[in-house]
């Protein structure tokens, strides 16, 4: 290569650049080595792979467990059991916290359908307060699964609505429309989850298995309606405020990194009981019921009154109508 | 004389005091496991209405005359509120919002009419007429020419008058209302106007119209709303 | 043993050399560390440290995948030619080509890695058996198959000519050929169903138009090759390896058309969009021109169209576009007024405003920047790699010790005859 004999390792190449000295191989082997070594080193001095609690160890095994859990829908019962019992439990080891989380199923002949009468709501926000409390919602972040828009009389466009209004309601010359999931007949959120975690229930509940997300956030690029929420962090609820009634499906301790959105309280709804929201409204605004009962009160608003869903160009059949008076 | 009156009002005292010691009552989710873990039934249904309403003890229902609901099933109405607050309130988790738009009325069984109504007579000392109803200002109805007995039965004014001539308890006032306000109670019958106690699912009770419209002022008052989203911060909400 | 020789020998030629290149190499893993310590932030602390938000819910990294996507696609524009077309003049560089695109796809792997907090840790759901790849229903999951199995392809196939060269053996062309022709065909594909990740949401009309997959095609081909040209240009200069200044300037053709194509699409991107605008056109609208007080992209995305014009501009001018001087310069300007105008004037204005017509900005944190300049670090960390490994065994320089003497003699390639094609007119060169 150099047509110098001599010197190993000679200052300059023909050229004369100082740049194009050649270094030779066993010096960068060993450099790039000693570099590794050091970093090793370091890694496992900070690793507290020693000194450990029972309580620790337990809970680096249940964390492993989660790791490793099934998606949802291919447990058994026994797997079911095992993994709400394991949650439970590493509730009580992280927030100190007494959940009990139910895996309800849907309730067969049911299929959730609900109804916002536009003239009612006085955008109270009563029902974003019941919601953030029943279903532990980050405070840190104030995640808000509804939204309430002021509209002014005569337009019913979001883009000119303003859902920040912070003053006395209602104001005059405007009425109040809030969203929510709309849990759609034909989801867009669903087919675009590369790993399955969200699907449909048969009653109609758009759901996510929150330890089966990986966090790609491809749901909440394709949901029209910006129902979907990501835990950029680590959710925070204070002890006391814990609503320790929980579904799988629902309202458990989320983590940070997965994504969760409104399912009708899951946990309320399975067993009879009104959504948060239904129940909180002063005025009456929100109706909720089911939509393969004829004779239930969403299917009378259906059949008397006139209903209109947000975006029905986009063929997603929500089961969220908006009536008027 | 006074003994009885002594123990009359120490009577009344404690059972007062005793309806209040009542208030905690068993949470739904408070009771053993697994009993909530079945196909909810209307009986289900009925005993979690009565076991939470919120903070009273006890939502009383009386079954709606000549309404059916939706189903053309017979449905119920709370009877009106024997609890200081007034309206009924509900558990969210941890918190209990009050979801009545007026301010409570006074229970009649507090100071019940006929202490100074007794039939169309007014048994009431004349100095203190005026002090009588004075927290009450009538703006409704206002077009119509109405008066107190246009509702209000002069024979008992326990009780409210019909057009028709006959008298409705005061926890029946759907049927006065639905005298002028016809769509609007068919369609609090049918579920689209007013709210529903217990779940969507089984035995039906909803709210009466007193519960939310205070009959002589039943306008909503504007209220400061719950705090507004913050739109530029989404996340990180520092401490 | 000829296997163990050859990982020696690409050893060798990747740690030893100049200053100038350990320098070059140091510089890189210093980035790619500070971009680990970003990664780490994001990891322990959650993506609360980005400036990606709820309603801007993908940010610089997806962006960045995108753009690298399309400069992954774009080896295709060598290989289609150089083992489809027998195009001698490409036969040089087409290697190369596959080593930017090994390196653009690991750089992508890595953008995705990144983005998904579940990711790496939790790939193992992204696979049939044990976890659940919801496909064909998720353009996620077909680009998870897609970008690796592209990857798979431009990983074997050099490495198998490399090593048959390295062990003195003209590789079967039987053995390589067909993959050749699958990855010519799943290099157009692996940007379209990138493209359909985006267009497939009609939740986001700024993307949900049909344009968009000939708009990714066209903006990959105007800049694959134009690093290729920058890439070529410097190893032309600064390496014995030989690159017929005919390959640089049927690279620059390619580039100029698509560049021109490119402009076109743009073109009736903004007609479409602002002829009659609609509330479908507000992310346009907030793209270009600003929504009322949020108007942080205008800057960006009028340079980047500038600096697309300017370069496309050079480049139509022949005298120019023969001139290295003049060249190199253009095809930089043109690299970088695509990545700005494929990477952030794709991916964030689609976010805003919201679905619900909210809006919300987006602003990239020191993670996000120093987690994306570590990414790059990597690619080209890769690609240097790569080159360095490929380089020698083509120059015929480095070959196992353990071949006879007849083995060891340099191979002479025949020359590829031109296909029997009517007369053509050959391409005036200079």
């Amino acid at each position: 290569m150099s047509s110098d004999p001599t010197p190993e390792t000679p200052e300059t190449t023909e050229d004369g650049s100082l740049l194009q000295k050649p270094v030779d191989r066993r010096g960068a082997l060993g450099l790039l080595l000693g570099g590794v070594a050091t970093g090793v080193a370091a890694a496992s001095a900070c690793s507290p792979l020693s000194a450990a609690t029972p309580e620790e160890r337990e809970l680096k095994r249940l964390e492993w467990e989660e790791f490793t859990q099934k998606h949802y829908r291919r447990m058994t019962e026994a797997e079911r059991a095992e993994t709400i019992a394991r949650l439970e439990r590493l509730a009580k080891l992280r927030h100190n916290e007494e959940a009990t989380i139910a895996t309800t199923d849907a309730q067969p002949g049911v299929l959730f359908g609900y109804a916002f009468n536009i003239s009612k709501c006085k955008g109270y926000r009563r029902c974003v307060e019941a919601c953030i409390n029943e279903n532990n919602l980050d405070r840190r972040s104030d995640t808000q699964y509804i939204r309430i828009f002021e509209m002014e009389n005569g337009v019913v466009d979001l883009s000119d609505a303003d859902p920040t209004y912070q003053h006395e309601v209602p104001a005059e010359g405007h009425f109040y429309l809030g969203t929510q999931c709309f849990q759609c007949a034909d989801p867009p959120c669903v087919p675009v989850c590369p790993v399955g975690a969200t699907w449909q229930e048969p009653d109609g509940i758009v759901v996510v298995d929150y330890n089966w997300c990986v966090g790609c956030r491809a749901c909440m690029a394709a949901c029209p309606y910006w129902a979907r929420r990501f835990n950029w962090d680590e959710p925070e609820v204070p002890a006391e405020e814990v609503n320790p009634n929980q579904h799988y499906l629902g309202n458990r301790d989320r983590h940070k990194g997965c994504v969760e959105k409104c399912t009708f309280c899951i946990h309320r709804t399975r067993q009879g009981r009104l959504p948060a929201c239904v129940e909180a409204c002063p005025t009456g605004a929100r109706v909720f019921g089911n939509l393969l009962d004829p004779n239930s009160e969403i299917r009378w608003i259906l059949a008397h009154k006139p209903v209109f869903r947000l975006k029905e160009e986009l063929a997603t059949e929500p089961r969220f109508w908006y009536f008027a008076d | 004389m006074k003994s009885i009156r002594v123990s009359a009002a120490a009577c009344l005292a404690i059972a007062f005091l005793a309806s209040g010691c009542e208030r905690r009552h068993v949470r739904w989710y408070e009771l053993p496991p697994g009993t909530i873990e079945v196909p909810v039934d209307s009986a289900t249904a009925a005993r979690n209405a009565i076991r939470e309403p919120g903070v009273l003890g006890t939502v009383e229902t009386i079954p709606v005359v000549g309404w059916a609901g939706p189903d053309g099933q017979p449905f119920e109405v709370a009877r009106r509120s024997a609890a200081l607050e007034g309206g009924h309130a509900r558990v969210f988790g941890t918190i209990t919002l009050p979801v009545s738009l007026r301010a409570g009325a006074a229970d009649l069984s507090q100071y019940p009419c006929t202490a100074c109504h007794q039939g169309r007579k007014l048994v009431m000392e004349d100095q203190r007429i005026k002090d009588a109803h004075q927290n009450i200002h009538v703006v409704h109805p206002k077009q119509t020419g109405a008066h107190c007995a246009t509702c209000h039965s002069a024979d008992d004014v326990q009780q409210l008058a019909l057009r028709s001539g006959e008298h409705s308890t005061l926890d029946e006032s759907y049927r006065l209302c639905a005298q002028c306000h016809f769509e609007k109670v068919e369609a609090w019958a049918a579920g689209a106007h007013g709210k529903r106690l217990d779940g969507w699912q089984g035995r039906r009770v909803v709210m009466a119209c007193p519960d939310c419209h205070d009959p002589h002022a039943p306008g909503l008052q504007p209220r400061v709303p719950f705090r507004a989203p913050q739109l530029e911060r989404t996340k990180g909400l520092h401490p | 043993m000829h296997l163990r020789a050859f990982l020696i020998s690409a050893l060798r030629s990747v740690t030893t050399g100049e200053r100038r290149y350990h320098l070059w190499m140091g510089t890189l893993t210093t980035i790619m560390l500070v971009g680990a310590y970003a990664y780490y932030t994001q990891v322990t602390q959650g993506f609360g440290v980005t400036g990606m938000n709820n309603h801007v819910s993908w940010g610089l990294y997806i962006s960045n995948m995108a753009f690298l996507v399309g400069l992954a696609a774009a080896a295709v524009i060598l290989v289609m030619p150089a083992y489809v077309l027998h195009d001698v003049d490409f036969s040089r560089a087409v290697l190369i080509a596959e080593g930017v695109a090994v390196s653009a796809l690991v750089m992508c792997l890595a953008f995705v890695t990144a983005n998904s907090p579940g990711l790496p840790f939790k790939w193992w759901r992204l696979t049939p058996v044990i976890g659940l790849l919801n496909w064909p229903s998720s353009m996620l999951a077909w680009d998870v198959i897609m970008l690796n199995g592209y990857l798979v392809f431009n990983l074997a196939i050099p490495l198998y000519i490399l090593y048959n060269h390295f062990i003195g053996r003209e590789p079967s062309k039987q053995s390589y050929v067909p993959f050749i022709y699958i990855s010519v065909v799943w290099a157009v594909s692996i940007h379209l169903v990138t493209a359909f990740l985006f267009a497939g949401n009609p939740a986001r009309p700024f993307w949900n138009s049909a344009l968009l997959g000939p708009r990714f095609l066209a903006s990959a081909f105007t800049a694959g090759p134009a690093f290729m040209i920058l890439l070529l240009g410097f190893i032309q200069s600064q390496t014995r390896y030989p690159i017929p200044d005919v390959a640089i300037d049927k690279l620059a053709t390619t580039t100029t058309v698509a560049a021109q194509v490119n402009l076109v699409m743009l073109l009736s991107e903004l007609v479409t969009e602002f002829y009659t605008p609609t509330h479908h056109s507000d992310s346009a609208r907030y793209l270009f021109f600003g929504l009322g007080e949020h108007h942080a992209l205008v800057p960006w995305i009028r340079t980047g169209v500038a600096l697309n014009i300017l370069a496309t501009t050079i480049l139509m001018i022949h005298p120019l576009r023969h001139n290295r001087r003049w060249l190199m310069p253009a095809c930089a300007i043109l690299f970088i007024g695509i990545w700005v105008e494929k990477g952030i004037g794709l991916v964030i204005p689609g976010f805003i405003p919201s679905p619900l017509g909210e809006i919300v900005e987006y602003t990239p944190t020191w993670v996000e920047l120093c987690l994306t300049a570590g990414i790059w670090a990597l690619g080209l960390f890769v690609l240097t790699i790569l080159v360095r490994v490929a380089l020698p065994i083509e120059l015929g320089e480095a070959r196992s010790p353990h071949l006879t003497e007849r083995e060891a003699a340099p191979i002479v390639r025949p020359r590829a005859t031109r296909p029997k094609y009517p007369e053509i007119r050959p391409v005036r060169t200079r």
